[in-house]
């Protein structure tokens, strides 16, 4: 499964997201991500995906595109 | 200038003011949804008691719990995952009592609505959960929803951000008679003019290998592990300490003339409320039951009713040695005999801070219904207890006024009366 994939069905199943509002250009907080669910979500990935985005500054104004990207470099680093 | 003599100080009390019950919205062992709930308890059905992972090796394994009610379901995920256990049967319960109440939050004045839920223990689930993620993964696994979900007023704030509540929301924690002080300041707020509804009552959900574990410390639960779905029982001669429950039991409570301005049915009325503090011990009550006696006495006078009116009792009857005997004599002493005492802890099992909730709910119920239910584990009365208990069956009686009794761990002692409309 893809670092997106994982993180959509994160955002399904955790926070109850409705699958078909997850792209790429939409802001987090459209999907109802305030400060405290994207610190929420920050520990589901770190667990599912065992990476540390300890340092990875993200607001709710940032877009589901630039998580993926964010993640993507963990993933990878 | 002449000292005149000082008046005594007379307090002039207030005008008696019966609060209408309009909804009720119930989530219990014995069942979920107020139709279920008065079924179970009324028919004296067992509990789901059966041992829990969670409790293994504890001298009490065991605890009553929802089982008919999966909150996720219910709720979604989305509104699930904001809340601790306890809020989420606080806001099914809500939901429920609004309904029946005949209200719809799209067009209410939400700036006149109020919740005063009441819980002794909070989110305490959650907060286990997470003190064992800490111990386990180290700091950086504690989950950021710790405090949001773990304070004691979950229930109310999850309440008032479900139903779009605007008015004042608040929690009331006096151990084991939360419920019933939460519902006695609503009764106070209604009175006051500060709201027109409030949706009150209490919630709980505890059942945790921490919290049960010192209660077994404590010798205050039952250890009947052979037999945990009779384990409750109340006023008998071989109760042996409570058995932990959870669950909710809200009313929607109303100003009088706001119900009678938009045609409400009125289930029963709440006259009258009373507490007291017994500054004692900080777990056992007061022995002669004095405390609890000043808030049912107090409860009356505010009613403006007397002792003899009373035909029916939901007593806090927990199946332990002391409270019940304590109680009993206190209420044949306030009371007399001629009322028809239970205690419907034997079905719910004590659910703390929830209890007084549910079982003003009951109570309202068995004055809309004309309906004692069953203290249903009572085999053996005590024959200490110098009381008139319902045992095994539910009896149907005559009664226009009756009383809920509530004590707490700190000596929180608290009394409801209501009456029929």
């Amino acid at each position: 499964m893809s670092t997106s994939e994982e993180i959509s069905t994160l955002l399904v199943t955790k926070f109850g997201t409705d699958p078909e509002a997850i792209r790429p250009d939409v802001p987090l907080h459209r999907l109802r991500l305030d400060s405290l669910a994207l610190e929420e979500l920050r520990l589901h990935i770190e667990d599912r995906l065992d990476v540390d985005l300890e340092d990875v500054a993200l607001t709710s104004r940032d877009t589901v595109g630039r998580l993926v990207e964010a993640v993507q470099g963990k993933v990878t680093a | 200038m002449s000292a005149a003599a000082a008046a005594p100080y007379r307090r002039t009390p207030l005008a008696p003011f019966a609060a209408a019950v309009t909804g009720v919205g119930l989530v219990t062992s014995a069942g979920t949804g107020t139709a279920a709930a008065w079924h179970g308890v009324t028919e004296g059905l067992a509990p789901s008691a059966a041992p829990r992972p969670e409790l293994d090796g504890l001298p009490c394994d065991f605890f009553y719990s929802v089982t008919d009610c999966d909150p996720g379901a219910v709720l979604g995920v989305a509104t699930q995952r904001l809340m601790d256990r306890f809020a989420q049967l606080a806001v099914i319960a809500a939901r429920e009592a609004v309904a029946d109440a005949g209200l719809d939050p799209a067009v209410w004045d939400s700036g006149r609505v109020g919740v005063v839920i009441g819980s002794a223990h909070g989110g305490l689930s959650f907060y286990d959960e997470q003190a064992a993620a800490l111990a386990a993964r180290g700091p950086r696994r504690v989950s950021p929803k710790l405090a949001p979900l773990s304070v004691v007023n979950g229930a109310a704030s999850s309440v008032s951000l479900d139903l779009g509540v605007h008015g004042p929301s608040q929690a009331v924690s006096t151990a084991c008679s939360s419920g019933t002080v939460a519902i006695g300041t609503a009764h106070q707020m209604l009175r006051s003019g500060a709201c027109d509804i409030v949706i009150t009552g209490g919630a709980e959900s505890t059942c945790t290998r921490l919290l049960i574990a010192s209660a077994c410390s404590l010798k205050a639960v039952s250890t009947r592990r052979e037999d945990p779905a009779a384990a409750c029982r109340p006023f008998d001669t071989h109760r042996d300490g409570f058995v932990v429950g959870e669950g909710a039991g809200l009313l929607v409570l109303e100003h009088p003339d706001h119900a009678r301005a938009r045609g409400a049915t009125v289930r029963a009325h709440v006259n009258g409320y009373g507490a007291s503090s017994d500054a004692h011990s900080a777990v056992a009550p007061d022995p002669e039951g004095l405390g609890i006696e000043r808030a049912l006495r107090t409860a009356l006078a505010d009613a403006g009713l007397s002792p003899d009116d009373v035909g029916h009792v939901n007593a806090h009857g927990t199946s332990t040695l002391s409270n019940d005997l304590i109680e009993a004599t206190m209420l044949r002493r306030v009371l007399g005999d001629s009322p028809l005492v239970t205690s419907t802890k034997a079905m719910t099992g004590h659910t703390l801070g929830a209890a007084g909730g549910i079982e003003t709910a009951l109570t309202v119920l068995a004055l809309q219904h004309q309906l004692v239910p069953p203290t249903v584990n009572l085999d053996a009365p005590d024959p200490q207890i110098p009381i008139e208990v319902v045992a095994k069956e539910a009896r149907a009686a005559s009664f226009d006024c009756a009383v809920k009794t509530s004590l707490g761990f700190g000596g929180h002692n608290a009394a409801l009366v209501l009456t029929r409309p």
